[in-house]
């Protein structure tokens, strides 16, 4: 008996270690390092230098999975052409949809451009609606107070920490929020295009004004008819820059520059996307440097 | 005095009034409040009235009609449906061999040609048949998670002649220990390629060496799969199945009679079904990173007893009764450039083991009984490039480098050095539809004329539309 209590205690000594977070995009990888700190792994499966839709299932990305106690997820379809292989072969049933271990950020905000119909006829749309909502500023700390919840859930011994980490981080965040208002007020009215829909939560924050996208539609690259059009809008709307992300190709924004004087941006969209955006807070003071400068 | 007494008692009685007056007119004020506040419960009160009569009207109605005429759906389950699918695969063939010759040609010591079929397997034809336009196959897909324990899959193979469960089978969801099992229908995980139905293949068609070994639908078999993602830091899966034996190029389960005289006067010799389950395979594929490079690799193994029954040919009846052993090395290395570029090298190396009694007639149509061995073995290397986030190009290089078949010991010299050149480009308008084509050089093919064989050069184009709708799932690496 005696050893089977000591076994046991053994176990949930070696298993309570510490806890195993996999995220599958590094803004929210990021997000949870906040609140996690020194008493966990955490690790995400994307790259921010990629494109988000399009994530390689490699079978490496599988063992993240195996070992992972909490698998937090954007949500809203982004993951759907990519993280089912993988959920499937890791063959972990902690971290199921199904599970305690699982946590859909997307259900825990409002969703804008939500299509009343679908259809695959205008491209590669989401049912659900623009699931790129970790560009709204005030979303994050949403975001971070559902991770929090869920780890006092998974890590009950660990709680309080991670709510005081979160108190601190709210903190910070609010106090650069008040920052990044004032620096992004002067822009408010302005008119921008974009490759795809993929700053719409941003913009509609800072009152700014999304005119067009350079994809004809949703997943579909521009052809030579729309580049044409978006010549003449941006010369009719007078449009303040076209945003180029950093995984698109940037040719068709190239050739609106050369034959309208249009400026170019190239903003990051996610945690590594460029150089400068190491973590949640300088994704946002670069995403506002550049929109400033 | 009196006037100043008079004026004094004005002002005072004046300014009783004037605040009796400011009284009277907040008086009036609350009352008009009343009197509004009423109104507004009027309005109300009338506009109940108004939906009561509605009802009532419509109850009115209801109990005018009759009974069965009230329209509840109280058990739809419209949030329950699996994820549906639809496949469709279409194409434009031109070849120099003309349709007679191509449903003639063989690959000397594998197969009769690809049109040959002893047993009811369904669409005995391959894909591409004909030249011109060919209907190769509508796909269903149905898939979805059955409860907290299985997922359920479901995938349908329809052709013009009929309908087939291509697959079926359930799979575990979230069993201890990193552990998988699959139960049902399905494509054995085998080698690299087996596992991937055709509308995922980087190719219009199977490499030379599949083709050859496993026969139009590789290794599709019903039984048990059990994988073991192994707690490596690396990946390493490894796993058993056992088959029941449908593949009739090796792992056949159906024994046969035959007479010891051509024309069945003799006396019958029974050969026996196999054991049940036939076939087991076995396999390990370890993968790892190195920068941007994954590399996937696998070996595979499959053993099992074979029967084949040919002994309704009306030239040569023939059949064979033995054991089959299959060895597989693969490996896939994957470069990623960007989120739209990448290169994939894909190489499989496939050997086949048969040893085993075969059974023909002599010139006096007496049954003879050689001893048959064959040590056979091929393999296929292809570099598919994605090159723009619409276009991929591809080359595979074919070759079989051995093919010995053995009777008595003595070998019969069959064709060798069999091999094909094959380059395809391919666009995807969308994820969901993939416009192809792709050129074969191909020296594989022979003619049999007795014991001889000419070579018999195809030269072909494909051009395939390979269009999906519906929720199709994610594909794995």
């Amino acid at each position: 008996m005696r050893l089977i209590i000591g076994l046991m205690f053994l176990f949930f000594t070696v298993a309570k270690g510490e806890i195993k977070v996999v995220t599958t995009y590094p803004y929210i990888a990021s997000i949870t390092k906040e609140i996690v700190k020194e008493k966990g792994k955490v690790e995400s499966l994307a790259e921010g230098i990629f494109d988000p839709h399009f994530v390689v299932p490699k079978p490496s990305l599988t063992i993240k999975l195996r070992d992972a106690d909490l698998l937090v997820i954007n949500g809203a379809g982004l993951e759907v052409g990519w993280l089912p292989p993988l959920l499937n072969q890791a063959n972990n049933l902690k971290i199921n949809p199904s599970s305690v271990g699982f946590l859909d950020l997307s259900n825990l905000v409002n969703l804008i451009d939500k299509p009343e119909n679908t259809s695959r006829a205008y491209g590669d749309i989401h049912p659900e609606g623009n699931p790129h909502f970790h560009l709204n500023p005030n979303n994050i700390p949403i975001l971070a107070d559902a991770i929090t919840q869920k780890l006092c859930r998974l890590d009950q011994y660990n709680c309080q920490y991670y709510k005081n980490n979160y108190s601190s981080f709210k903190e910070r965040w609010d106090s650069k929020i008040k920052e990044w208002d004032v620096r992004m007020s002067p822009l408010r009215g302005k008119k921008f295009i974009q490759y795809h829909k993929l700053f719409d939560y941003f913009l509609l924050r800072y009152g700014l004004k999304s005119v067009g996208t350079l994809e004809l539609l949703p997943g579909i690259p521009p052809n030579a008819k729309h580049v044409d059009s978006l010549i003449d809008l941006v010369r009719n709307e007078k449009v303040d820059r076209v945003l180029q992300d950093v995984y698109h190709p940037q040719k068709p924004a190239n050739f609106i520059s050369e034959k309208t004087g249009v400026r170019i941006t190239i903003l990051p969209h996610d945690v590594g996307a460029v150089p400068e955006a190491k973590d949640i807070y300088s994704l946002f003071d670069e995403i506002v440097k550049r929109f400033t400068q | 005095m009196k006037k100043l007494i008079l004026m004094g008692l004005l002002t005072l009685s004046l300014t009783t009034y004037a605040s009796e007056i400011e009284q009277l007119k907040e008086e009036l004020k609350r009352q008009q409040e009343i009197i509004d506040q009423l109104h507004q419960k009027v309005k109300q009160l009338q506009g109940q009235q108004e939906i009561a009569e509605k009802a009532r009207e419509k109850l009115k109605k209801l109990h005018q009609s009759p009974i069965d005429k009230i329209l509840s759906n109280p058990f739809s389950q419209p949030k329950f449906l699996p994820d549906l699918s639809l496949i469709l695969d279409f194409s434009y063939v031109s070849r120099n061999l003309t349709d007679k010759t191509y449903r003639e040609v063989m690959i000397p010591g594998f197969n009769h040609g690809f049109f040959y079929s002893h047993e009811d397997h369904g669409h005995s034809s391959p894909y591409n048949a004909e030249r011109g336009f060919n209907l190769n196959y509508g796909e269903l897909y149905l898939t979805h998670a059955v409860d907290p324990y299985f997922d359920l899959v479901g995938i349908f193979h329809l052709s013009e002649r009929g309908f087939e469960i291509e697959e079926g089978y359930f799979r575990t969801r979230g069993m201890p220990a990193n552990l998988q099992i699959k139960g049902g229908k399905f494509y054995s995980k085998f080698g690299r390629l087996n596992q991937f139905h055709h509308h995922y293949w980087d190719f219009v068609d199977a490499p030379l060496v599949y083709r050859a070994a496993f026969g139009e639908h590789n290794l599709l078999e019903k039984g048990a799969q059990i994988t073991w993602l192994a707690p490596t830091p690396f990946y390493l899966l490894l796993g058993v199945e056992a088959f029941q034996g449908d593949n009739e190029y090796n792992f056949n389960r159906n024994g046969f009679i035959v007479n010891t005289k051509k024309d069945g006067t003799g006396t019958d010799i029974e050969v026996p079904d196999t054991k049940k389950p036939n076939l087991y395979t076995f396999f390990v594929k370890p993968s790892f990173d190195i920068g941007r490079t994954s590399i996937l690799w696998g070996l595979s193994y499959a053993e099992g007893k074979t029967r084949i029954n040919h002994l309704e040919d009306q030239d040569s009846p023939h059949a064979f009764a033995g054991n089959t052993k299959i060895y597989g090395l693969d490996l896939t290395v994957r470069y990623t450039l960007d989120s739209y570029r990448h290169i994939t090298w894909q190489s499989e190396y496939i050997q086949r083991d048969v040893k085993g009694t075969g059974f023909g007639y002599n010139n006096l149509d007496n049954l003879v009984r050689p001893n048959l061995q064959r040590e056979q073995s091929g393999f296929y290397s292809q570099v598919v490039y994605k090159f723009a986030p619409r276009w991929r190009a591809g080359a595979r290089y074919d070759l079989i480098n051995k093919n010995d078949t053995f009777i008595n010991g003595v070998n019969r010299n069959l064709p060798d050095n069999l091999y094909r050149y094959s380059a395809m480009i391919d666009f995807l308008p969308s994820e969901f539809s993939r416009i192809r084509i792709q050129y074969n050089y191909d020296k594989s093919l022979f003619l049999q004329d007795g014991t001889s064989f000419e070579r018999k050069t195809n030269h072909e184009i494909i051009l395939q539309f390979n269009i999906a709708i519906g929720a199709h799932g994610a594909h794995s690496f």
